[in-house]
């Protein structure tokens, strides 16, 4: 019977998603030219009217649109009055791992075990995702996808957000490893009445595992091994700084001693990922060269006492610090709620930030973090033609309006399955 | 074998104690007279908490007081205490204590569901409900626990079980060693209740909401059982009648569930006696409002380790606060003139009663009120003045002696005399050996010895010559006074000598270093002169900060009043015909908006603001939110629970009434979760930040109601044990309408010919039918909303909104034609099967389609940018931004049908505005000011302050504590505390 209820809802699930998605893009053909658009170049310069060239799926040029040559080969655009930008780059995902949270068979981030360094994002990305193109008709070109759970969680991969698979789709594989620093505190209570959280008993011992397991890992990258452990082979590349170390950590006093973790076993990459309270210790941050991925900046103060615009205002006092930090959207309904990162730039604009710096926290100081600004974040010459246009300005949600987008120079279908419900609703409704 | 020896032995006193005579008991050995009279003279007796009689005389026989005061006579063949210099008082009452009852039984909780009670017997429908229950029919003592609180001066204490929602009914006890029999002076003292269902492993009820529905109702039910009922035994309610003219204690576990259950006794003329939590001083007007008398727990925190400046920051202000004000909570009763007592329920460490109450005087409690409140008061509240709590003729010979009084620091307790038998917590007299002499140890040697110190705990010295010293022990134990030291300065050879003491001198024997014994004597030189001490704790700051309310950060310390606000030159987003308009003035006054005009002139006394380049909008109106609830969104254990009211679980104390209001918010509606097809009533408020949850609610609102469609109600995705309570499927959910519909309306019937029970579910279904209770329904996919308008048209009534309502586009046709109203999420989808086909031109094809449609939270996160999620509109659809902006403003009001006085800048209208930095709807603007009723809520440079006093306050109470710290008192680790904020499918997870 169980059988049988199982197999009724995989066939309704397959039914359910009988509508095809959008077609992957075609390779760029001939020189692409946008004429007269608004550059945001992402490094916190703009040209106002500006010339942008790109071939072969590389930008080619960028400039005053006064030194730009007309050339007849040219696909020239004429974007006059819009705004041109860098792709939008979300760090910290699951998108692609996850369709839809409350069904468990479609959810994919999380897998048994404590350490689990060697789970890779990169094969379970879904490139067919309902959610995608709804997230790149906001600005949102690149996204970093990211097993979650235990307490090495797995290796991630950066992706651009169209492909026919993830062979395709992928921008740089196996980035980084992510950890959840143990939390020093545990729930008490129950939801109705909540007690304070308990100091956690196995904070120790977790903090020992983990030490242990970085111990082993370091000896074991350092000379030939003659059993493989499959789990220190994927930690090999944190020692020597190909991957990227992302842990997860909120609260100041662990982030001093996450800081110190990675100083004493030497990891020449370390990201900080969620880092609430990384304004209280910007310092550190910056004398030992920590970037930090930080938690949605539409969040709520971590308690009643602090700022009521903490989170808002978290963003200027990295900028003002010199701490590396970029912004991400992870947290409830992170994948669908995706599209909401440029608006959550713009807030930081609204309390300090200027557009510009704003922006390079979800382009340049991302593609930095993630290690791939030598192809994207910025729009410059010889980087990847991943850029969009929009009619207005990206940041705010009135003016948020897509009207072009280009993922290694390829022009990306901007349909989506919302908007055709909406056209389909609108003929409805108006007789057609 | 040896061990029954050892236990004999052990036991051996307890023999004694209990073989005091019963009348029905056969004696087991020979008659003991205790018919005596004992007299206690020249002491100073408080006769009661006011009356203290200097050089006095006790007397008692039989366990009864027989006479206490001056000029009394003593009957011959008395025995006779002098107590010189001793006091007397009543042995303290406590009337919260589990003293001599067994644990409560725990049932174990099943998997899945547990929707019947576990009960076994004719019995209350629900779990929790015990009135039956009766302490004295399992009262046993416990020599051990009565002993504990014999040594703190407890004679009496009232016991209860402290387990579920009605609780039955308490005994009060002596603490005396004897049978049960003598000990019992009256069953069935009080009745007793919580909002706690305890122990109780059924679901229903796993809110707070639910638990004051649940009384309500059984209110009502015994009722029915008293005067209508042919059809059920049912001994739960039986006992429940019987025992309602007794004494009704409440436990009540902060100060809001105080003023609720007051609120919940006052529906039935109940005037409860609450046991309070100890966070009453927050709110001394509403507390005195109740009537009630308060039992008082003095179980103060202890100060947080907070050297730490990161770990500090775990600690919230209003812990930190509650530090340093709880030990003010008795005295704020004794100001405000009223009746409590105080127990030592909830202390972990029952030596910490003396000092926290000593602790409570040093803030201002007086001496009077803190002996009334452990002897009178507990005594007279439930009943028993006439037997306990002073020493009137006749009364119990409950009585204490101590050293000196009872709340001096050194008072030391000497006896305790309970039902006329003494208890020694103390030796009752001690010769004081202070004093300094000349030691001689076998006639040769001769060294000065002084006694110093206490006179219980004396301290001795050895001066070897004038200047050289060294400290000695000394112990005195009875009679015996033993001395040691070393027998040069320096070395480790010690002298031990042990001798008694008659008169002034000191004799006996001791034993030198090398084993030798020989005589020593003291001879008494001169006195010894105590060095007045400075006790530290006079010097400590009595300096307390401010109350603020709320109790919490950004609470104020003086709320903020109605003003007459002239805003100038604003761009004023009117939602009425005039729509947006540049350059306008708007005048406030009385709450109320005055005039909307250009140009304003004329107006004196107004607080003008410059509105040039901002813009002024109505307040923002979250149609869908969860913030300021306490203790559980949903009940969702049943059904339908039409029964319970967010309205009586409103929490004025909630940070996010504050954030809100800085994004612009001015009122919401606070709704039921979404866990069962018929959710709970909901509650309008106005964000009156720092109102109690009373005067927040809106005046004259219409009731609302919660209803639920979908997979919450289904309870797909609650794992695979929820798969029990009806319904499973969209199918049965349908049927749970018909049924509830149908059942009303012959209810009403029924009722009107008065031989009904009166049930509080049905009772708001009939109010959906008579138009007195409108629907919020939360709703995702067609098929479902298409049914319930089908059952609405059928039944007779109307939807008045769906809300979430993401599939609502697909039906907005049928939607307008019902004339329902859409409260919806701007982009919400993917986190669930059911809103795959959720899309973010929802709001936008709705309003296209003439259906009034709102934007609402559902997050206390989002809440507080309701702008920004309105402005989404204007990207998905195109919608035009005024009406972008009356998502949330306007069309919330009429939906709420509140939109006759709010909703739109109008003259007439409540003054509940925002002044804005930016276009609203801006990614970049700001709400500078809040106005809710012409009160400025929310001021963004008020705010800066608020903060700077948030940061001093903390400052101040942590480097107080930090010296408390050194000064001596036990500390507890910070712990993190996390806001718990509800979604409307935040689900009892456990109890």
């Amino acid at each position: 019977m169980t059988n049988m209820k199982n197999i009724f809802t995989f066939l309704f699930l397959i039914f359910a998603f009988a509508a095809v998605s959008q077609t992957p893009a075609k390779s760029q053909k001939k020189q692409i030219v946008l004429l007269n658009g608004t550059a945001h170049i992402g490094n916190g310069t703009i040209i106002q009217k500006s010339a942008i060239g790109f071939d072969n799926g590389e930008i080619t040029f960028v400039s005053d649109v006064r030194e730009y040559e007309i050339q007849y080969t040219d696909d020239i655009i004429d974007i006059t009055g819009k705004q041109v930008y860098p792709g939008f780059i979300a760090p910290s995902t699951t998108l692609g791992l996850v369709e839809i949270e409350a069904v468990r068979s479609t959810r994919d981030f999380d897998d048994v075990g404590f350490i689990n360094p060697h789970v890779r994002a990169e094969i379970s990305y879904n490139t067919d995702s309902k959610i995608t193109p709804t997230i790149r008709t906001n600005g949102i070109l690149l996204a970093q996808v990211c097993p979650r759970g235990g307490l090495i969680s797995g290796t991630s991969s950066v992706f651009a957000l169209d492909g026919w698979n993830w062979e395709d789709a992928v921008c740089k594989t196996d980035d980084g490893i992510h950890i959840n620093w143990p939390t020093r505190f545990s729930g008490g209570g129950w939801w109705a009445e909540p007690e304070p959280l308990k100091k956690n008993e196995n904070f120790e011992k977790t903090l020992a595992s983990l030490q242990k397991f970085f111990a082993d890992a370091k000896a074991y990258s350092q000379k030939g091994q003659t059993e493989t452990d499959i789990r220190m082979e994927a930690m090999k590349d944190i020692f020597s700084g190909e991957k990227r170390l992302f842990i997860n950590v909120d609260l100041a006093k662990d982030i001093i001693e996450v800081v110190y973790f990675a100083k004493q076993f030497g990891i020449p990459h370390l990201v900080l990922v969620g880092a609430r309270e990384a304004y209280l210790v910007t310092d550190i941050l910056k004398i030992n060269n920590v970037a930090v991925v930080l938690d949605r900046v539409h969040d709520l103060p971590v308690s009643p006492d602090r700022d009521i615009d903490q989170p808002f205002k978290t963003p200027k006092q990295l900028q003002d610090a010199g701490v590396l930090y970029c912004l991400s959207y992870r947290g409830g309904m992170e994948t669908a709620g995706m599209r909401n990162l440029p608006f959550t730039a713009g807030t930081a604009v609204a309390y300090g930030l200027t557009q510009e710096q704003a922006l390079s926290a979800i382009t340049l100081n991302t593609a930095k973090i993630l290690g791939i600004d030598d192809k994207a974040g910025t729009l410059e010459g010889g980087k990847d033609a991943t850029l969009f246009v929009s009619s207005g300005d990206a940041l705010d949600m009135r003016t948020n309006n897509v009207e072009l987008a280009f993922i290694k120079g390829k022009k990306l279908d901007l349909d989506n399955m919302q908007k055709q419900l909406f056209a389909k609703y609108k003929n409805k409704y108006s007789g057609k | 074998m040896k061990k029954i020896i050892l236990a004999f032995l052990f036991n051996f006193p307890l023999f004694i104690f209990h073989s005091f005579s019963q009348e029905t008991f056969p004696v087991n050995g020979t008659r003991e007279n205790n018919k005596l009279y004992y007299a206690f003279t020249n002491a100073t007796i408080f006769t009661d908490y006011q009356t203290r009689i200097d050089s006095a005389t006790l007397l008692i026989k039989e366990g009864k007081i027989e006479a206490a005061g001056k000029g009394i006579n003593i009957p011959e063949g008395a025995v006779i205490t002098n107590l010189k210099g001793k006091f007397i008082y009543p042995s303290l009452v406590d009337v919260y204590t589990s003293y001599g009852l067994p644990e409560p039984k725990k049932e174990s909780a099943g998997q899945g569901p547990q929707i019947e009670s576990k009960t076994k017997g004719a019995y209350a429908w629900n779990q929790a409900l015990k009135p039956e229950f009766n302490a004295s029919s399992v009262f046993a003592a416990d020599a051990k626990k009565a002993e504990e609180l014999r040594k703190n001066g407890f004679g009496s204490v009232l016991t209860l079980q402290q387990d579920g929602i009605a609780r039955g009914t308490s005994a009060f006890v002596l603490l005396a060693d004897e049978k049960e029999n003598k000990l019992l002076l009256k069953e069935k003292t009080t009745a007793c209740y919580s909002f706690k269902k305890g122990n109780s492993t059924q679901d229903y009820p796993s809110s707070q909401m639910g638990s004051i529905a649940l009384l309500r109702q059984t209110y009502f039910d015994a009722q029915w059982y008293a005067l209508t009922n042919k059809v059920e035994k049912n001994l739960s309610l039986q006992s429940w009648n019987d025992i309602q003219s007794l004494p009704q204690i409440f436990d009540a576990d902060d100060f809001l569930s105080a003023l609720r259950a007051d609120k919940l006794g006052d529906e039935f003329s109940k005037q409860y006696i609450i046991k309070g939590s100890g966070t009453e001083y927050r709110r001394m007007d509403e507390i005195k409002a109740t009537n009630a008398s308060f039992i008082l727990p003095i179980n103060f925190p202890d100060p947080y380790d907070v050297e730490d400046p990161f770990d500090a920051l775990l600690v919230n202000l209003n812990d930190l606060k509650h530090w340093e004000m709880a030990p003010t909570n008795p005295s704020a009763f004794e100001k405000n003139n009223i009746q409590f007592a105080i127990t030592a329920d909830g202390l972990k460490d029952q030596t910490k009663f003396w000092k926290n109450l000593r602790k409570s005087i040093e803030l201002g409690l007086s001496e009077t009120a803190a002996l009334k409140a452990i002897t009178y008061s507990p005594a007279q509240i439930t009943g028993m003045e006439n037997v306990v709590g002073s020493l009137k003729p006749g009364l119990k010979a409950n009585f204490l002696i101590t050293s000196t009084n009872l709340f001096d620091k050194k008072n030391i307790i000497l006896e305790n005399w309970v039902d006329g038998i003494s208890y020694k917590v103390n030796t009752l007299d001690v010769q004081d050996i202070r004093g300094i002499y000349n030691l001689s140890i076998a006639g040769t040697i001769n060294y000065k010895l002084n006694i110093e110190g206490e006179e219980r705990k004396p301290t001795a010295k050895i001066f070897f010559t004038d200047t050289v010293s060294i400290p000695a022990d000394i112990v005195v134990e009875r009679k015996f006074i033993t001395l040691s030291f070393p027998v040069e300065k320096g070395k480790t050879d010690l002298i031990r000598m042990t001798g008694v003491a008659e008169g002034k001198e000191l004799s006996g024997r001791c034993q030198l270093p090398a084993g030798t014994w020989t005589d020593w004597k003291a001879t008494y030189k001169d006195a010894f002169v105590e060095k007045p001490k400075k006790d530290s704790t006079d010097n400590k700051p009595k300096e307390i900060g401010k109350l603020v309310y709320p109790f919490t950060a950004f609470g104020w310390s003086e709320q903020p009043k109605q003003e007459t606000v002239l805003i100038k030159n604003a761009t004023v987003w009117t939602n009425e015909i005039l729509g947006k308009m540049e350059g306008t003035d708007v005048l406030i006054e009385n709450g109320k908006i005055k005039i909307v005009g250009k140009n304003i002139a004329g107006v004196v006394n107004a607080k003008v603001i410059d509105g040039t380049g901002k813009h002024l909008t109505t307040g923002i109106i979250d149609e869908h939110s969860h913030i300021a609830i306490s203790k559980g969104v949903n009940e969702g254990t049943q059904a339908s629970s039409a029964e319970v009211r967010i309205g009586d679980v409103v929490n004025s104390e909630d940070i996010n009434i504050y954030r809100q209001l800085s994004g612009g918010v001015v009122a919401s509606q606070l709704l039921h979760g979404s866990a069962n097809p018929i959710g709970g009533q909901s509650a309008l408020i106005k964000l009156r930040w720092g109102l109690v949850p009373e005067k927040m609610k809106i005046e004259n609102a219409d009731g609302f109601i919660k209803f639920a469609l979908g997979e919450n109600v289904k309870q797909s995705n609650w794992g695979d044990n929820s798969t029990v309570r009806f319904p499973q499927t969209r199918m049965g959910v349908e049927q749970v309408y018909y049924d509830a519909f149908i059942r009303a309306k012959e209810y009403e019937k029924k009722l009107s010919a008065g031989t009904e029970r009166r049930d509080l579910d049905l009772d708001a279904i009939v109010e959906i039918l008579n138009k007195k209770r409108f629907i919020t329904c939360h709703s995702y996919v067609q098929s479902e909303i298409n049914m319930l308008m089908h059952v609405a048209d059928s039944m007779g009534f109307k939807v008045n909104t769906f809300t979430h309502i993401l599939e609502g586009y697909k039906v907005a046709d049928k939607m307008k034609a019902h004339g329902v109203g859409a409260s919806t999420f701007a982009d919400w989808w993917a986190y669930k099967y059911e809103v795959m086909e959720a899309i973010p031109y929802n709001a936008s094809i709705l309003t296209e389609q003439g259906v009034t449609t709102a934007i609402n939270s559902d997050d206390a996160e989002m809440g507080r940018r309701l702008n920004q999620e309105a402005a989404k509109s204007v990207k998905y659809g195109g919608m035009s931004e005024e009406d972008a902006l009356k998502m949330v403003t306007l069309n919330p009001a009429k939906l709420l049908h509140l939109d006759s006085h709010m909703g739109s800048i109008k003259e007439g209208k409540d003054a509940d505005v925002v002044l804005w930095s930016d276009n609203p709807l801006s990614i970049y603007a700001r709400a500078e000011k809040t106005f809710v009723d012409g009160v400025c809520y929310y001021d963004s440079e008020n705010d800066l302050l608020l903060r700077d006093e948030v940061r001093k306050e903390r400052a101040r109470l942590i480097q107080k504590m930090i010296a408390a710290k050194k000064g001596g008192e036990k500390t507890q680790k910070p712990e993190k505390k996390e806001d718990k904020l509800y979604h409307c499918d935040t689900m009892e997870e456990q109890n």
